[in-house]
Order: C-alpha cells, then structure tokens, then sequence
C-alpha cells in the first residue's frame, strides 16, 4: 500500500494536490501539531498537578483583584462589581494563553528543540503547525478560566441564573473573540521570529498592556478619552463586554456610562447585544488581517535572514 | 640550562608544578580572579544582548508599566485613597526583581542543561555560585532599569506621593530584599534541576500565588494567617512591607505586620538563610553531577 498516497500526499502522476488533499494534509498536521502540543503542555506531571498548574494562575489573579475590591470597599463591595472583575479576570486567562501559546511555540522550538528550521522546510504549513502548537494552551487557559468563574460563583456569590444566559451573543461572540485572540498570538509569533530567547516573557507583558486597554476589570471611563479610544478599536473589549452581557445580563458595561467616550459618541448608556457583535465582527476582521500580513511579512524577514535556524542564548 | 627551561611557556600553564595534584592547588588569590571572571563573563551576554537588541526596552519596561497602570485604574474606579495608588507603584517595581530571579535564575540552570552549557560549568575549574552571581548582576541592570522606570513615571504619571523619614533604613531594606530574593533564586535554581520538572511551568505556578501572598498592591497584613506565613517565608512579602511602610511614613493605610526594623532583620536571616542553603545545593549538584552524570544530561 502506498503510504505517502493514503496518507494525502499528490496522486502519482498529478503534479498538484487537490484542495481535498490539501485540505487534507492541513488537518493532520493540526492534528499531530495539537497532539504534540497535548504532550508537551500536560505530561510534564500527573494530571492532577496538571489541573492545579492550569487553573492556579487566574485563580489567583482573580483573587488579587477581589481582596483590593474588599480591601476598599471594607467588605461591603458592590456584587455587580465584583462580578465584572471577576469575570474579566476570568477571560483573561484565555487571552494569555491564547497570545503566549503561538508565540512561545516559535521560541521554543527554535531556541529549546531546536526544531523550528526543520518544520519550516517540511512540506507543512508553518502557520498550521504553530496553530496546532498553541491550541492547548488557549484550551487550558479557557479551563483556568471556566474554573475561575465556577468558583465566583458559588464561592463569592456571583449573581449567576443559567436561564437567564443569551446563549446566541455568548456562542457568538466567543468564537469572534477566540478569532481575535489567535490573529493577536499570530502577530506575537512574528515578532517572536524576529527576537531573541529572552523573549519568553513578551507575550505576557503584551497581554498585560492590552488589560490595560480593554476594561478586563475597570471601566473604560475612568481612562483618559484617548486610550478610550484605542480600547474602542481593540475587538477583546467587545468581546468582553459580549460575554459578560450575555452571561450576566445586569453586570456594570465596561464600555459606556456617564462620562464616557462611548457614551458622549453615541448618546446612549451602553451597547445594544447587536451593536456589540457588529463591532466585534469589524475589529475582528481588521486584527486578523493585520495578523496575516504580519507574520507573512515577518516569515519572509526571518527566511531572508536565516533566523529560523539561529539560537540565540543569553 | 636545562631542555625543559629551554621551551617556550604553554599559554594554558600558569605555573610550572611538578604533578597534576601541585596543579590542581591554587592560591586563594588565582580562586578569586577566576570567579571574578566568571561572574563578569556570566553577565556579559545578558548585557550586550540588551544592548543588542533594544526591544526588550518596549517589551520589558513600557509594556509592563502599562499592566502596573491597569491596577492603577482598578483603584481609582473603586475610589481608593491615594496611597494605594503609591502601593501598586511600589509593588509594579519590586515585581521585576522578582521575575527577574524567576525567569533568569530560578529556571535559567534547567535550561542551561538544556542547551548544553551545564556540563561545561561543572566541569571549568569555578564556583556554580560565581556563574549564578553573573547571571543575577547580567539580569539586575534590565531589572533595575524597568524598576526606575515604573517608580519614576508611575510617580509622576499618577501623582504618587512618597512620605520617607528613614531613607537609610529604606535603602538598607530594598538592599536586604534583593540579596535574600537572589538568595531565593539560587536555591530554586537547584531545586528546579534536582526535581527535573518543566522549569517553565515550575516559574509560572510561583507568579500570581506569590503577588497575592506576598500583598503586591496591598498591605499583607490584610491576608491574616497566610499574610504571616508569607512574611515568615517570602523576601518580596518582607520587603515590600517594610519599604511600604518606610516610604509612606505616617499614613494609616499601611498597616505593617511588623515594624520596619523587625522586618529587615527577618530580611537579613533570610539572606544568609538562602545563601547558606544555596552554598549546601550547588554542593550537592555538582556531586552528583560528577558522581552520577545524569543532571547534565539533556532531554530529560
């Protein structure tokens, strides 16, 4: 049996795969990537060091956030408010796994396996291999977060009713949001190409500035009007703001109010569930752009520069 | 004159000896020089490869800043008195030495291995606490820096105001919080090797606990039972109190678990503490590096 043929390889004789094939093709290097990835993330341990590892860091970031809400607040803290926060929180923990999975895949396979070089002249995509890597991490960051809010609620009380759930804006604006997140690490990935290994803590430190930017745990009011506005333009503060009004449809909005750029924009108090999915749809749709062109650009630098195959150890 | 005084000196011979075991004495002095070496050839890639490559200057200072600036904001949207503003700026610096130990020391021998550079420091003729020095004093520049950075702009930024009666004991405390915190660092270095876990997810499980527990923007105390148990065991929880209360001087807010003075003694046994304990590991790796071989191995 010709392996090379089932495998989905180009039939003898035709000098082209078919976009089945191709298709194919795509899908088991996802998969092998994702399995590789499973590997890599989780049997570093047994699974329950594994599931205390996953969910220890937003618990813990949560935690931060709630003890300075019940610090000042003296224990009297609004719950409505202390849903956001912990909401925000919560989702975040997909933010930062999502950026840093792709991003760290270029640097540990170029600086740790050395292997980076090898999978980029093999007959795969890059961009697949490294979606396959760092699917994981989005999956265990999604898991911490899940978790999280699991234990705002029934630790803390959140105000949370299934029935109550819009599970179209929630279904949707998940997906747009997972979208997002994944063009913003595919940009990460590019200018991890291009950097050196100390580069580890990058994705962090850019999901940190972009918390700052979207009103993960504050309202955006009480940024200058500027920074507002960049805020306005990032498609993670839509997506928030979708997921919380579908989860919790009473929550505080992160993006209106008095005093705010939206508000002062629009004349009204805070976006409408199909004002918020248009505008994610449109941000969205611009980061993955940039994200293509990015790392197209930034893969064609590293080829020219022989910085796939280049360690860089300090 | 003899045949042997006739040859030209070996460049790799310092002194003529008359067996590899006279060889193998060195003078106290020769022992000194060659860990100074060491140490400044441990940080030299760290330093020219800041120099080399400026990004790190907007992944490493401004992009954190910005995250310190986002719990600036969390207290403003609660309305908090203004002296938590103060504590978070304090604390967004304090937490590049922190990562710092973490990241460039903790992990940084497991990942030595990795590359293959471990079997090389075990066997040259220096200290592991001379190649673990470098790497801190390489790494104490960038941390410094991005510390300045937050303090200085996050003060003018967001209109801190530090009220310092004791400058000298202030100092005194940052200075006792960074020895023991790289005290820490050496010893998590040799543990993260002798247990032979990821050092990645090792360094990551001890971020977020560590910033809650150690009371990063606000007072320990708050924390009760687990506030002690940081101070008795943290150098960031200790520090950070201290100097807390040092550069907010009289204000009620505060709320110190211990006075300053108490706290830098609690710092200073925790710096001989963990160089003592870093002194005994190194010890006990380097046997059993030569004994058993297995912890240069890579790809564990």
């Amino acid at each position: 049996m010709n392996v090379l043929a089932q495998a989905g390889a180009p039939r003898a004789g035709a000098p082209h795969p078919t976009r089945r094939e191709m298709a194919a093709n795509a899908w088991r290097t996802f998969r092998t990537a994702a399995r590789l990835g499973f590997q890599i993330e989780a049997n570093w341990t047994d699974p329950l060091p594994f599931l205390v590892y996953a969910v220890i860091k937003p618990v813990f970031a949560a935690l931060i956030l709630v003890v300075m809400l019940e610090i000042i607040s003296g224990g009297r803290a609004d719950p409505a408010f202390r849903a956001f926060i912990v909401i925000g929180s919560a989702l975040w923990s997909i933010v930062v796994g999502g950026i840093a999975g792709f991003a760290q895949s270029v640097l540990e396979d170029r600086e740790r396996y050395r292997m980076l070089k090898y999978l980029y002249v093999s007959p795969n995509d890059l961009v697949t291999i490294l979606l396959g890597r760092g699917i994981w991490r989005l999956a265990i960051g999604a898991f911490g977060g899940i978790v999280t809010l699991s234990l705002g609620v029934v630790v803390l009380g959140l105000p949370f009713a299934l029935e109550r759930i819009d599970w179209a804006l929630l279904f949707i604006a998940m997906a747009m949001g997972i979208v997002s997140i994944i063009a913003l690490g595919m940009m990460l990935a590019a200018v991890s190409m291009q950097t050196r290994q100390d580069a580890w803590q990058y994705p962090e430190a850019v999901a940190g500035a972009i918390f700052l930017l979207v009103g993960a745990v504050f309202p955006l009011v009480v940024l200058p009007s500027a920074v507002q506005a960049v805020g306005l333009l990032t498609p993670l503060t839509w997506w928030l703001e979708g997921v919380r009004k579908a989860l919790f449809p009473d929550i505080v909005t992160a993006i209106g109010g008095a005093g705010s750029l939206y508000s002062g924009l629009t004349g009204r108090a805070a976006p409408s569930s199909a004002e918020i999915l248009l505008v994610l749809l449109l941000t969205t749709g611009l980061v993955t752009l940039a994200a293509v062109l990015m790392y197209r650009w930034s893969e064609h630098r590293a080829k020219a520069g022989g910085l796939f195959d280049l360690t860089t150890g300090s | 004159m003899s045949e042997r005084s006739a040859a030209p000196p070996s460049p790799f011979v310092s002194r003529p000896t008359a067996s590899p075991a006279d060889a193998a004495r060195w003078s106290p002095r020769r022992i000194l020089i060659t860990n100074l070496r060491t140490i400044s050839g441990r940080a030299y890639p760290r330093v020219i490869g800041m120099m080399r490559e400026p990004s790190w200057l907007f992944f490493e200072i401004l992009l954190p800043f910005l995250t310190t600036s986002a719990f600036v904001f969390v207290y403003r949207a609660l309305q908090a008195p203004p002296e938590y503003i103060g504590f978070v700026v304090l604390g967004g610096a304090m937490t590049a030495f922190w990562l710092n130990v973490m990241w460039l020391m903790a992990a940084q021998l497991y990942w030595e291995k990795d590359q293959g550079n471990l079997e090389l420091y075990f066997t040259a003729p220096m200290s592991m606490m001379s190649i673990l020095l470098g790497m801190a004093i390489g790494g104490l520049l960038m941390s410094c820096f991005r510390a300045a950075v937050v303090l200085i702009v996050g003060t003018v930024l967001y209109g801190v105001v530090f009220s310092v009666d004791q400058w000298l004991l202030l100092l005194l405390v940052f200075l006792l919080t960074l020895t023991a915190l790289y005290g820490l660092g050496m010893v998590l270095a040799t543990l993260f090797l002798l247990w032979g876990r990821e050092a990645w997810h090792l360094t990551q499980l001890l971020q977020e606990p560590v910033y809650f527990v150690s009371g990063l923007n606000f007072p320990v105390a708050r924390l009760g039972v687990l506030g002690a148990a940081a101070i008795s065991t943290i150098p960031l929880a200790v520090g950070l109190d201290a100097m807390r209360q040092l550069a907010f001087a009289g204000s009620v807010h505060t709320d110190g678990f211990l006075s300053p003075e108490v706290e830098a003694l609690i710092l200073v046994v925790m710096a001989v503490t963990f160089v003592a304990i870093a002194r005994f590991l190194l010890q006990v790796i380097e046997r059993l590096a030569r004994r058993e071989g297995r912890l240069t191995m890579r790809g564990s």
